[in-house]
């Protein structure tokens, strides 16, 4: 059982957690973003969670990316150089 | 902004539309390649498979040499590019059911990020607070944070996710486009292509929570 998270710090767990991206996105204003960090510093719990969001990012930005296949690509170099000719 | 494709900002973009237009093959290999995976995340938003999402990609690139002589650089080159995609993708996708613009009806959903249960009540102590603290993952191994289980997890889970989350997830978080750029090319606002985000993070976490968590 966690400890019971206060309250009169402005946002509950509950909004923070749907304001996470917001505040990774840097879209707050000052104000909002100083109850989001001054809440972040009395919870353990939101803080986890806006770490865990943070490590979802950057695990997502390690995942191999699509590419292109070499057909495709030498059928487009193929249409360039017919662009560069016309 | 993060990742590789920050790297074509807007100050190579006049150098990189100068090379296209003088004809320099080296330029279109390197722009063909390094734009390719946000342009097929977009055309994948809008078309059941990869092959046609493939397919769109290239009919794109020559819509993009066609109008390569008239582009003004209002917008960066890849956000005129992904916009190009993205209407070559809706007018496919015209005769299907998928015509409908598909965020919208995404956003009309209200999708709380963590479960409601996960909070006290409003008639208990501390409303709005969490009943158990999610665990703090940065005490998990490196080998298991970013583990290869862990990767194929994070890639299903973005997989599985509703279409315009997919989407938005796939061009911020692992091409690594700006928030502008993504918006503008899907057509939708800034802040609602914050809220496509944030869910599709959360669901991704939540999976990612049940799996360290067991």
């Amino acid at each position: 059982m966690a400890d019971p998270t206060p309250v009169e710090h402005g946002y509950s767990c509950q909004e923070v957690v749907e304001l996470a991206s917001e505040y990774l996105e840097g879209a707050m204003t000052t104000e909002q973003m100083t109850r989001f960090e001054l809440h972040l510093n009395l919870c353990d719990g939101c803080f986890s969670f806006v770490e865990q969001v943070r490590a979802t990012v950057a695990m997502a930005h390690v995942l191999p990316e699509e590419e292109i296949s070499p057909a495709v690509k030498s059928k487009l170099l193929a249409a360039f150089k017919d662009w560069t000719r016309e | 902004m993060i990742g590789p494709a920050s790297e074509v900002g807007v100050h190579d973009d006049d150098t990189l539309v100068a090379r296209l237009r003088d004809g320099d093959d080296l330029a279109f290999d390197e722009a063909v390649t390094t734009m390719y995976p946000a342009m097929f995340a977009v055309a994948r938003g809008y078309v059941r498979t990869r092959s046609v999402a493939e397919e769109v990609v290239q009919e794109a690139w020559l819509g993009v040499l066609k109008g390569l002589d008239g582009f003004e650089g209002r917008s960066t080159l890849r956000t005129w590019v992904l916009q190009i995609v993205a209407n070559i993708t809706r007018k496919r996708a015209a005769g299907e059911a998928r015509s409908l613009p598909f965020s919208s009806l995404e956003l009309e959903r209200d999708e709380p990020a963590v479960e409601p249960e996960r909070f006290r009540g409003p008639n208990e102590a501390f409303p709005g607070g969490w009943r158990s603290f999610p665990t703090n993952w940065q005490t998990q191994p490196e080998s298991q944070l970013l583990g290869r289980e862990t990767l194929e997890l994070v890639a299903r889970a973005i997989n599985e996710l509703p279409m315009a989350q997919r989407t938005v997830i796939t061009l911020r978080d692992v091409t690594g486009c700006g928030a502008a750029e993504v918006s503008e090319a899907m057509g939708i606002s800034e802040g609602n292509q914050r809220v496509l985000l944030h869910r599709a993070r959360a669901r991704v976490r939540a999976r990612l929570e049940r799996h360290f968590d067991g």
